[in-house]
């Protein structure tokens, strides 16, 4: 017998490998029998995760790659031309390391505004493979082969083997390229020496770094990591801050699950205590469960993530206008979103874990509930942080009226602060409910003291609540307030199936290359071209609405402008004058509209706006002097609301009344046209209309997607609500089932159905309304700070409009959604009455 | 050397007029190969006498040594490592744990002990061999029968060198056929040089034991003297007291 | 025990001699009462004359005289097989009618008499215990008999059991008019275990 050897001291007191081995093989074991009731937890981590590896990977490839132009060089210098500069600075570079230089000249496209280079390029070249590749074909070769992208092929309607007049040389049609890293690069690719003049020689170079200095001498070089520096805020960044916010979260309301767990395995952990395991043992039960918990929900995040992206590639290669590999990922985000979220769990999981080796092993054995811990109820902690951020957000504008730039470690700090303030706060708000409760019938009473009794597991939930509601709260006053300052006028421009057309500028500076008389090519800047008169604009416009199958209503800019400041902000947007045709195009009659009014406009509010300013004739910088030259102003012109004019930015939102064009004499000029169909305009249309637009000396603005200040209070709110109410789904259930044998006491003693659903109702409503409350007294909190001293967005003042409607929702609608959801999911009968099923 | 010794042990719980005396000057010694039944009405005090021998609890006052050990001033690891090696509970009706096998659950002190996990597996499948267990080494505890899972726990409870067993009310969900081939494997882990304490309110049970001490309000107020030869038994002419 | 009815019983699976009789007697009680040789002879002479079992040879000893049960003697056994036994007079049981006295005298600690009592039986058990796992693997008859005694043992070390708390309880509130008393009980005898 090796007994000896079992006696043996020499392993350690703590088992060691083997004994963690044990123990953390029981944990997945468990994680393998109940992970059902560890699945929202589990979908939580993943869903984080996923969205992190997706969200991230698109913000850091939408933008086009940060070495974009330089390929594979580390430095780069551009040259206006082929002087003698650049060939001195070429000889120099190749004596020192490798060159490849690329020439381009700019050639514009027959017929259209657009242009494309004759570029020459060693294909690839040493540096030139991620900004140069085939699609199909091969490279040129010869002076009399070139290579083209599809954009410049269908523009001239080329293909593979057909020949091409460019350069005044006509050339074989050899290849299709085209530059990865940006796929609108429309360019032609001749061998090098063929672009005679180029507008601009690019030399991408590598030399060491000591003979740079010298190099240096009179050139700008650039590297990618100069172009990329301009860019602070990397999408990077916004993505990990945007995680551990998540993560916090998760934390928090799997806090709560975990203490459930380790809750309804108190026998089974007392029993492996007298077993003889150590309290590091016990504690790694419950903690390795959290990591497994962590691990499985990272690994599925990863798996959906990078499917969906993988899904999501293709088209997103179209809107980005490059190519993205497929394992472009951000890989250091991922690994830190992987990372964070085992953390998260492991750390959610640790707390439970103390708090269950504190339990005395007898009460653990025979599982009586354990006497509930007294958590500090006092909530000046929590008020002194909330005071901290208060002040840290307040200065972080830069002290009275700053506008709103730096400051940003204290507003990061002071949002860091909110966080454990409101989790500090919550076990108060708790104990609220206890006085509350003294008078409720029994099913509320009881339901409303283990609340207040258990606040270490209930005290998680609320917190996950109110940090979700916080952050809605904080969108949706940030979107009031921004939103409700009705002159500084925010939104999307124009409704989907309305364009808008402005008069542009003829276009300017391009280069053409003419062959001269000798046969030479010569590069000459094409002539600024005439200036279209105002009929030409108007033949043009009508001729895009007819192109559209669309109307047209032109819109006359009068020689007058609102002004006036409130909150910060001054007046923005056009004004246009309310002619007959355009109250009739929006279905407005005369008797509507008030005789003496100056001013009609569709935005909420602007009557009630005192201090505006109307000038008019000479006042107006834009259009001059009016004919009279006796310019004027008017103080606080009379503004009647209709609330039947677009609302649009673009739009005519305000307009002058005939009545006020001839008291002050107004002028004006048809300059803008509002095109509007049946239907939205697709892409195609748009896109046909830009280019009608383009030889008419007319821009066209589409709708854009700025959104409405209320759709973003109404997501913000949507999101605040289901954040909350998925948290609650999960705390409310675990916190019932926690007390699922006084519930089995509870229908023993013969409480109906009625009282159970009571019980879980009034848990799931009360929790919801404190989190709810908790959440807008922080987002309060917040905003007052942050809006102190940030006029720009409209000041403390700006608070005053208050999102009623939103509020409310979140404050009383989604307790009472939670509270009915708990009331009809609380029916079920627990299904064994007499005996404890084994653990 | 006694396995396990308790001088003049006691246990308060609550305070101020809540005061109560679990137990009180509890003097017990259980030598190897000895099977002690400790018997007393419920409240007597019997539990708490088993959890502070077998360093679930601390006393008030009074010393315990668990194999000349004196548990007083140990750190809880240590009391833990002194369970993992020396002492073997067997509770009434919650003694497995659900996630692991009857084996598993049976080397499992052994494992937590940093013995490799082979080696613990093939101390656990003797084990419970020797307690004719081994056809269920692989089942679940919920594919036990209530019998069975207190054999399993006993098996644990001895495994390894495991040398004292303490076991409270170890037949008590049992019926008294089962309830017997429990105390039949406790008396023969004795035999194997066990130190068994067996707690509990059943004469039927006490009987196996080779001395009963009675518990009343905590104190220990009398005990069994040694028994008389079977031979002794078979005379007629029996001493009766009354 | 009816020794009668248990030599009826033998007789009913055939024919034997009287010290057969005797020998299949004890062992079928597994020997835990032992009987005096006279005491079936006696009995067998009872069953003879009163016609429950016959003999076929007049002259020889008890010993040698071969038994068999006759169509009355069967019937005989069947009913009283089927009847249960009188329990329904309480047997003057001593250790009562001591435990009673004790209570009333003054001067006695009634829980100590009880003490001696139950230690002694739970002695006694102990020994029957233990003779059983010594014997009964081989001796199924012997341990289930075992049984009958261990489990009559348990109920009067219950019994003793439950008079000690009656006693108590009783100590505790002497006048029934004041319940109060109640709860200060369960303070000092501790719900704890």
């Amino acid at each position: 017998m090796d007994d000896f050897q079992l006696r043996s001291e020499r392993r350690p007191s703590d088992g060691g490998l083997p004994a963690r081995r044990a123990v953390t093989h029981w944990a997945w074991r468990l994680f393998r029998r109940e992970w059902r009731q560890q699945f929202l937890i589990l979908a939580l981590i993943t869903v984080a995760v996923a969205a992190t590896i997706l969200g991230s990977s698109v913000a850091v490839n939408n933008p086009p790659p940060k070495d974009a132009g330089f390929g594979t060089a580390p430095y780069s210098v551009s040259f206006a031309s082929y002087s003698s500069k650049a060939q001195r600075f070429i000889a120099k570079a190749e004596h020192l390391g490798t060159v490849q230089v690329i020439e381009n000249a700019t050639y514009s496209i027959p017929g259209s505004i657009n242009t494309y280079q004759l570029r020459s390029q060693n294909a690839p070249g040493p540096f030139g493979a991620p900004i140069l590749s085939l699609v199909s074909g091969h490279y040129p070769s010869g002076a009399d082969e070139v290579a083209v992208t599809s954009g410049v092929a269908s523009a001239f309607h080329l293909s593979v083997g057909k020949s091409w007049q460019v350069g005044g040389v006509t050339r074989d049609v050899v290849g299709i390229v085209q530059n990865p890293q940006s796929l609108l690069d429309a360019f032609a690719l001749v061998v090098p020496g063929q672009v005679p003049n180029p507008s601009q020689v690019t030399v991408l170079f590598r030399v060491p770094s000591s003979a740079l200095r010298a190099l240096g001498k009179g050139v700008q070089i650039s590297t990618p990591a100069s172009v990329a520096a301009s860019n602070p805020l990397n999408p990077e960044t916004i993505s990990l801050a945007a995680l551990v916010l998540g993560m916090l979260l998760i934390a928090l309301v799997s806090i709560g699950g975990f203490t459930v767990l380790a809750q309804r395995r108190m026998r089974s952990i007392g029993m492996l205590e007298s077993i003889g395991a150590t309290d590091r043992h016990v504690r790694l039960v419950v903690s390795a469960n959290g990591t497994v918990v962590g691990i499985v929900g990272a690994i599925l995040g990863f798996v959906v993530g990078f499917a969906g992206w993988l899904a999501y590639r293709p088209s997103f290669e179209q809107s980005a206008h490059h190519l993205v590999g497929a394992f472009a990922l951000p890989w250091l985000v991922v690994l830190l979103a992987m990372v964070l979220a085992v953390l998260a769990a492991y750390f959610a999981s640790s707390r439970p874990a103390r708090a269950v080796t504190k339990i005395p092993i007898v009460h653990a054995l025979s599982g009586r509930p354990a006497p509930p811990r007294q958590i500090h109820r006092s909530a000046l902690p929590g008020i002194v942080l909330l005071v901290a951020a208060f002040v840290l957000l307040g200065y972080s504008g830069g002290t009275g009226g700053g506008n709103g730039s730096g400051g940003a470690p204290e507003l990061l700090l002071g949002l860091v602060f909110l966080m454990p303030g409101l989790i500090l706060l919550a076990p108060f708000f708790l104990s609220l409910t206890e006085r509350v409760s003294r008078r409720a019938p029994i099913a509320a009473r009881l339901a409303l003291r283990d609340l207040a009794r258990y606040r270490a597991r209930s005290g998680s939930a609320l917190s996950a609540i109110s940090i979700g509601v916080l952050i809605s709260v904080i969108v949706v006053l940030a979107a009031a307030s921004r939103f409700s300052n009705v002159l500084d006028y925010a939104g999307p421009n124009l409704a989907s199936n309305q364009l808008a057309l402005h008069t542009g500028f003829p276009p300017q500076g391009v280069i053409l290359v003419h062959r001269n008389a000798k046969g030479q090519l010569v590069r000459v800047r094409h002539h600024k071209t005439e200036t279209a008169t105002p009929a030409q604009l108007a033949a043009g416009a009508e001729q895009i609405a007819k192109g559209l199958d669309a109307q047209l209503l032109a819109l006359e800019s009068p020689n007058a402008y609102l002004s006036g400041t409130q909150g910060g902000r001054s007046w923005s947007g056009q004004i246009y004058v309310a002619t007959p045709q355009l109250l009739r195009e929006f279905g407005i009659k005369a008797s509507e509209i008030n005789p003496k009014a100056d001013v009609l406009t569709s935005r909420p509010g602007l009557s009630g706006v005192s201090g505006l300013v109307m000038d008019y004739g000479s006042g107006n910088p834009k259009r001059g002097a009016n004919q009279n030259g006796n310019g004027g102003s008017v103080r606080d012109p009379l503004i009647q609301e209709v609330s039947a004019l677009p609302s649009g930015t673009s739009a005519p939102n305000t307009i002058i009344t005939e009545y006020a064009m001839k008291k002050f004499h107004i002028s004006s000029d048809a300059s803008d046209w509002l095109v509007f169909g049946t239907q939205s305009f697709t892409a195609d249309q748009i896109s046909s209309a830009q280019l009608t637009a383009s030889t008419a000396q007319l821009q066209v603005e589409s709708r854009n997607d700025i959104p409405s200040g209320s759709t973003i209070i109404n997501w913000a709110t949507l999101f605040g609500i289901i954040i909350a109410l998925g948290v609650l789904a999960m705390s409310v259930g675990l916190v019932r089932s926690e007390t699922s044998s006084e519930l089995r006491t509870l229908a023993a003693t013969g409480a109906s159905s009625y009282t159970r659903r009571t019980l879980t109702a009034v848990t799931a409503g009360a929790l919801g309304f404190l989190g709810a409350l908790l959440g807008v007294v922080g987002g309060y909190v917040a905003m007052i700070g942050w809006l102190r001293s940030n006029s720009l967005n409209g000041g403390i003042s700006a608070l005053g409009n208050v999102p009623f409607g939103d509020l409310s929702l979140i404050l009383f609608g989604m307790p009472a959604i939670a509270a009915v959801v708990g009331w009809l999911f609380a029916s079920r009968e627990p299904a064994v009455l007499g005996r404890q099923p084994i653990e | 050397m006694s396995m396990l010794e308790l001088r003049q042990v006691s246990k308060r719980y609550g305070q101020g007029a809540n005061e109560v005396d679990a137990i009180a000057d509890i003097d017990l010694a259980v030598e190897r190969g000895s099977l002690v039944a400790i018997m007393g009405p419920s409240g007597s005090g019997k539990s708490t006498l088993l959890t502070i021998a077998g360093s679930l609890e601390e006393p008030t006052t009074g010393d315990v040594m668990i194999d000349g050990a004196r548990l007083s001033g140990m750190s809880r690891n240590d009391k833990a490592r002194l369970r993992r090696r020396s002492v073997g509970y067997v509770f009434q009706d919650f003694n497995l744990l659900a996630g692991l096998t009857a084996v598993e659950n049976v080397s499992l002190p052994l494992e937590l002990d940093g013995i490799s996990m082979k080696k613990a597996r093939a101390k656990g499948m003797a084990a419970l061999e020797g307690l004719g267990l081994a056809d269920r080494a692989e089942s679940f505890p919920d594919q036990l029968s209530g019998g069975e899972r207190q054999r399993v726990a006993i098996a644990r409870a001895v495994v390894g060198e495991r040398s004292l067993l303490l076991a409270d009310e170890p037949s008590g969900a049992l019926d008294s056929v089962n309830g017997e081939a429990v105390m039949r494997m406790i008396l023969a882990a004795c035999h194997g040089g066990v130190a068994a304490v067996v707690v509990t309110h059943d004469a039927k049970l006490a009987s196996w034991a080779d001395r009963v001490v009675f518990l009343r309000d905590g104190n220990a107020v009398d005990e069994t003297l040694p028994p008389p030869s079977p031979e002794e038994l078979l005379n007629p002419e029996v001493p009766n007291p009354s | 025990m009816s020794i009668r009815h248990s030599l009826l019983a033998l007789l009913s699976e055939g024919p034997k001699y009287g010290f057969q009789l005797r020998q299949e007697f004890e062992m079928s009680t597994g020997e835990v009462w032992p009987l005096n040789v006279g005491q079936v002879y006696t009995t067998l002479q009872r069953l003879e004359r009163d016609g429950l079992a016959r003999s076929d040879d007049v002259e020889v000893d008890e010993r040698q005289k071969n038994y068999r049960i006759t169509d009355e003697g069967s019937e005989e056994l069947s009913h009283w097989l089927r009847t249960p036994p009188d329990l329904s007079e309480p047997p003057r049981d001593e250790l009562v009618i001591k435990v009673l006295v004790a209570s009333r005298l003054p001067d006695v600690d009634v829980y100590e008499v009880i003490q001696v009592h139950r230690r002694y039986i739970v002695q006694l058990m102990q020994q029957w215990t233990h003779l059983k796992e010594d014997e009964s693997r081989f001796d199924l008859a012997f341990a289930l008999a075992v049984d009958a005694e261990l489990f009559r043992l348990d109920s009067v070390v219950r019994w003793l059991d439950a008079a000690d708390g009656r006693l108590r309880r009783a100590a505790y509130e002497p006048a029934p008019e004041n319940p109060v008393a109640l709860p200060s009980i369960h303070r000092r005898t501790g719900a704890h275990r």
